[in-house]
């Protein structure tokens, strides 16, 4: 396969316009963050759609996701994607904003393999529900844990610790 | 009454084992030619057993000794550190990174402050930055020679003499590092834009007594093992982790370096004085347990050499900010940041949004291990479960960043 770091090194100018270019109306808000970051928001309808278009693209393509992260913003949820694409040696942060009521989003499961465990963690700690996700369980609660610990709004109980 | 024999009921992850067996055998891929049912068993491997090098629990189902099929089940450690952050200010909360991968606490503080310094827009100063590299890779080699070590005792045919060869090396690191900081293990000695001390008198001789002594004992390991039978038997063209497993999984680190990928932060993405040095990104071609092995050797050897050039370049001057003399109060304009850092297991990131507040609103580790682990179910499935052993202790895990 001959996987080479950087093998269509790209300004930030260059990419961030091509993004835009590419996928005008489906990524909001893409700025620059330096060193080599792009940090973009997307509608939960279309994440499924721009996660596999981004890791496709032949000519950037954003085959890594390093993390899922799940953040509380008190009235609603975010879960964050940061993607890394080995032929620019760029990463992008994508930003999907989920309502409180109903945190839920596709899973990129079955784009970015990696994103297993991840949204797992995610929805341990914040309690975001990944849907079509194959195996959505605790990974570091225990099984019969309750609540979701990183919430803003989490109290901890001695109920929520039925093992101990 | 506690009653010994009774069977306790088996949790999520034993029920998911046996869920897929049922599964496989109602597809009809369970029976033998002769139509016998195959006979397959669910172990339960760890959290305390001594191969998986911490609480790591495998579920392993195997067909006489083949591995079928692995879970790992983490969290055994988990003790709340994301969770924690939210109530301590950035400042308070520097010994508690260290406490997540204990064996290279010192690169993870690296990276949650240089994550702090990106946030609030810090520059250290130019010697703090030489310390913090010279810190850095004489734990990388103190990590290397405890991966490198223990898993050797798995593989048995050296015994445990590597192991006590390699921490009794580790443990002259760890004097420098005691005298230098006051502590063996938990540091707690980065600062915001510098580190907490300067380097004592005679500290720099006795590190280059070090960087002398080193490369003869790196001979004399090889020496041991590259040449070992059995030992190569054992290692060579098992558990490769391929290139596409690498891009899948976001493999990083040695193992990655293994499957020749030349993937290393202080490269592909140079932070802290990294663009100045002269060092080589160690690469092997066949992604198996003993590539990766050869990784962390050259690695070592890497290291020391960066060690000596800093020490050669080491500039005069303050080791903290001035203006930041008490750092204690440090309140980051509200934004977020992300700083991948070149830990000895991989990229070990830390990512903070801020508020604008004395505490991060929300902090989140990218560990390098929790990665790797993820890989485990398909790196081990189709192994003898004493290959399971060797490439597990090959992949060089921590749990305490794994469980965080």
């Amino acid at each position: 396969m001959g996987l080479v770091v950087g093998s269509n090194p790209m300004s930030m100018d260059a990419l961030a316009a091509l993004l835009v270019e590419r996928f005008a109306g489906d990524l909001d808000d893409v700025r620059i963050q330096e060193p080599d970051t792009i940090v973009a928001r997307c509608a939960r309808e279309k994440l499924k759609d721009v996660a596999a278009r981004l890791k496709a693209d032949p000519e950037v393509g954003y085959e890594t996701l390093n993390f899922v992260a799940g953040v509380d913003h008190g009235t609603s949820f975010e879960s964050i994607y940061h993607v890394y694409s080995w032929k620019t040696n760029t990463w992008v942060e994508l930003h999907v904003e989920l309502p409180r009521a109903e945190p839920e989003v596709d899973t990129v499961c079955d784009i970015w393999p990696a994103a297993d465990w991840h949204e797992r963690e995610s929805w341990d700690m914040v309690g975001i529900k990944y849907l079509g996700h194959p195996d959505l369980r605790r990974i570091l609660l225990k099984d019969d844990f309750i609540g979701h610990p990183l919430r803003k709004d989490y109290v901890d109980l001695a109920e929520n610790h039925p093992h101990v | 009454m506690y009653d010994q024999f009774e069977t306790p009921e088996p949790d999520e992850a034993v029920k998911l084992a046996l869920r897929r067996i049922e599964e496989s055998t109602a597809h009809g891929e369970g029976s033998d030619a002769a139509g016998l049912e195959f006979n397959e068993v669910v172990v339960n491997m760890g959290p305390q057993h001594p191969s998986t090098h911490g609480v790591l629990r495998l579920v392993v189902t195997l067909d006489g000794e083949l591995v079928k099929d692995v879970i790992p089940v983490i969290g055994y450690l988990h003790r709340c550190k994301e969770k924690l952050a939210e109530r301590r200010t950035y400042f308070q909360y520097i010994p508690i990174v260290d406490r997540t991968e204990y064996l290279a606490s010192i690169n993870c503080e690296w990276g949650y402050v240089m994550t702090v310094e990106k946030l609030a827009g810090i520059r250290p100063t130019r010697r703090a930055e030489f310390i913090r590299v010279i810190t850095g890779e004489l734990m990388r080699i103190a990590s290397h020679l405890v991966a490198v070590g223990t898993f050797t005792a798995d593989l048995s045919p050296l015994g445990t003499a590597m192991v006590f060869y390699m921490f009794r090396d580790r443990e002259q690191i760890l004097d420098l590092m005691e005298e230098l900081t006051g502590a063996r293990m938990m540091f707690n000695y980065y600062r915001f834009g510098g580190v907490r001390y300067d380097l004592p008198d005679g500290w720099v001789e006795k590190c280059r007594e070090f960087l002398e002594m080193f490369p003869a004992k790196i001979k004399e390991y090889e020496a041991l093992v590259d040449t070992n039978a059995v030992f190569l038997q054992r290692c060579q063209g098992k558990g490769v982790i391929t290139q596409q497993d690498v891009v899948d999984y976001g493999i990083t680190g040695p193992n990655a370096r293994a499957s020749g990928i030349e993937l290393d932060l202080r490269r592909s993405r140079p932070y802290s004085v990294y663009p100045e040095l002269d060092f080589e990104v160690c690469v092997e071609q066949h992604g198996d347990i003993f590539d990766r092995y050869r990784v962390r050797m050259d690695e070592m050897r890497e290291s020391l050499k960066i060690i000596e050039q800093c020490l050669d370049m080491l500039p005069k001057g303050p080791v903290q900010l001035g203006s930041l003399r008490a750092p204690y109060v440090i309140t980051p304009p509200p934004g977020s940041a992300y700083v991948g850092q070149e830990n000895p297991r991989g990229e070990y990131g830390t990512y903070i949004e801020s508020d604008g507040s004395r505490y991060p609103y929300r902090l989140k580790y990218r560990d390098p291990c929790f990665c790797n682990l993820q890989l485990f179910p398909k790196l081990l499935s189709g192994n003898k479960i004493a290959d399971a052993v060797a490439i597990s202790g090959s992949i060089d895990l921590v749990l305490g960043g794994i469980d965080r």
